[in-house]
């Protein structure tokens, strides 16, 4: 594997320029990252870090969560719904445990997610990270379904991610992504007002609710009932939504939603993605990530365009 | 190599032990120096990827299975045909490729000179045949298994089947109490179905027996990245959600909080 990505990376430089790409403020060396909760330090044991363009580390939350009572997990004909619900150490042990490791070991920008109860929690938590070094940027997460009074409280009202953004913004000068619940009416007009506060870009989808129910006993999969809905079957409604957002918004979009290969992220980057995540894949497949880049490097070569050249451009 | 490995490893041989149970073995020295007792795999079927025309029926996710024998670079799976997962598992034969991410978890200790139950239910029995291989020569054991019917029952000392087809009849678990006061045991190892081992950390809390306790639950990506595997670990004041993938599978009984499960 680490052959083939040099292959890539080492003596093409035409590959390398090809994949640049730009994440509002950040310059990434390729349009790949990884679902926040679905991929950490641990996965770098199966393939070279370099494939991705930054690194989005799970969620945090002020106080330490418990998360939710399992079952948590259920795999179905396409997809997975989780109920996780957030489990995090809390902001302090992320800073002083977490972080200090990731500023040793990762070798890509990390971009940190976080999520809170109340504006000024948010405001707060973003000052305490400000305070420490070794991140590129933050993913807000106003829209994880698994959480009663956090997150997608708030990512469904355009009023307030407008005026959650605008104070954020007076609050850091770093990377500062929106992240967006597919669970609302008009996702665009909730883009726009995050854009209209101030966003730097938005990431997009979040979790679809979903559910399963064993027929037989008439028993829930998950404990709590209803869970959040990933992986390929959320493919189709991200890809819409992507496109939907990147009419109504000037701001970069990373776009995620059922991207399992090469093939996939072209079609939210010609849909106007400007980076792409992913995330349950990472369960499916160990090596998606590198398989991806490849795949994607060696069409944009083969093509003689960029990331650019395509975002967008959609012909409907 | 502390972290999980990926690999696809081709399956030297496949064994038949009834209907319902097969055992699959690959050969990898590397894998086989880093794994322990109590430690699983998630492995998986290469070809639930590929073009099948039930593909919409294989799942996707890669199963987490305990290892049952390993030795020399010699890794052996047992597997029971339980679901999707492991019916695709279950399609594989010799020189299939099998796709490997392990070994994953943490373990059951392993000590000297103690006075050892296992108990196992069902397919609860591998992980203790590769545990028991480690403690035979300096701990004096004592394996009780149970099972629903003479399919389900493998070598120990003491057979018990739901049916009584053969061995005693009824749980494994009925008459715990006095096997653990007759063979003076000192230290018991545990894995079966949920109400089996639940049973079984009610009894050694009562009698204040060390107990470690091997749990299964659904997973994702098995390397403690995503926290679905989740079980309430700790003291009835003071717990928090423990990864079954990464502090478990196996736990201290006294701390499984089996009332919040």
């Amino acid at each position: 594997m680490g052959a083939i990505l040099n292959d890539i990376w080492g003596n093409s430089i035409n590959a390398v320029k090809l994949l640049t790409t730009r994440l509002g403020k950040l310059e990434l060396s390729t349009p790949l990252l990884v679902a926040s909760g679905t991929f950490d330090l641990e996965n770098f044991e199966f393939f070279d870090p370099a494939c991705l363009g930054a690194f989005v580390s799970k969620t945090i939350t002020r106080e330490p969560k418990k998360g939710n009572p399992p079952p948590r997990l259920y795999e179905t004909e396409a997809g997975l719904i989780n109920s996780i619900g957030l489990q995090n150490p809390g902001l302090d042990k992320f800073i002083h445990e977490k972080l200090p490791v990731y500023r040793d070991k990762l070798s890509m920008p990390l971009i940190v997610s976080f999520s809170g109860s109340t504006i000024s929690e948010f405001c707060q938590m973003l000052e305490t990270l400000e305070a420490s070094a070794g991140i590129a940027g933050y993913e807000v997460n106003v829209s994880c379904p698994n959480v009663e009074n956090e997150g997608i409280a708030f990512g469904t009202d355009p009023d307030i991610v407008f005026e959650l953004t605008r104070r954020l913004q007076e609050i850091t000068d770093k990377e500062l992504c929106i992240k967006l619940s597919p669970n609302v009416t008009d996702i665009a007009t909730i883009a726009a007002a995050a854009e209209a506060g101030g966003a730097s870009s938005l990431a997009l989808i979040n979790s679809l609710w979903g559910m399963a129910i064993d027929y037989r006993t008439g028993k829930s999969k998950i404990k709590k009932g209803i869970g959040g809905y990933t992986g390929c079957g959320v493919k189709p409604v991200a890809l819409a939504l992507t496109y939907k957002v990147a009419q109504a918004v000037r701001i970069p979009i990373l776009a995620m939603g059922g991207i399992y290969n090469w093939q996939d992220a072209l079609e939210f980057i010609w849909a106007g993605a400007s980076a792409i995540s992913l995330g349950t894949a990472n369960f499916i497949n160990p090596l998606a990530a590198p398989e991806l880049i490849m795949g994607l490097g060696e069409y944009l070569l083969s093509t003689k365009k960029s990331i650019n050249d395509l975002k967008g451009k959609v012909e409907i | 190599m502390n972290s999980p490995q990926y690999r696809q490893r081709a399956i030297q041989l496949r064994e038949e032990l009834s209907d319902e149970y097969f055992i699959l073995w690959i050969w990898d020295e590397a894998l086989g120096a880093a794994g322990k007792p109590g430690q699983f795999y998630e492995i998986r079927a290469l070809s639930s990827l590929a073009n099948l025309q039930t593909f919409h029926a294989i799942p996707k996710l890669f199963k987490p299975i305990s290892i049952y024998d390993n030795q020399g670079g010699r890794i052996g799976f047992m597997i029971k045909k339980v679901g999707t997962g492991t019916n695709a598992l279950s399609r594989l034969r010799a020189g299939d490729t099998l796709e490997l991410i392990g070994p994953c978890g943490t373990g059951f200790p392993v000590f000297r000179g103690r006075r050892i139950l296992l108990i196992s239910g069902g397919i609860g029995y591998p992980p203790l045949w590769y545990l028991q291989k480690e403690l035979i020569n300096h701990n004096q054991i004592y394996w009780m298994h149970g099972g629903g019917g003479q399919a389900d029952v493998f070598p120990c000392d003491e057979i018990w089947t739901e049916d009584g087809s053969i061995g005693r009849k009824g749980r494994v678990c009925d008459n715990l109490e006095e096997t653990i006061t007759k063979h003076e045991v000192d230290t018991v190892y545990s894995c079966g179905p949920q109400g089996l081992l639940r049973t079984v950390c009610e009894i050694t809390n009562k009698l204040d027996i060390e107990h470690y306790c091997s749990l299964e639950a659904y997973m994702a990506c098995g390397i403690g990245v995503c926290h679905g595997c989740a079980v309430p670990i700790g003291h009835p004041e003071d717990w928090t959600f423990k990864r079954v993938c990464k502090e478990g599978p196996v736990f201290n009984a006294k701390e499984i909080r089996w009332e919040l499960f």
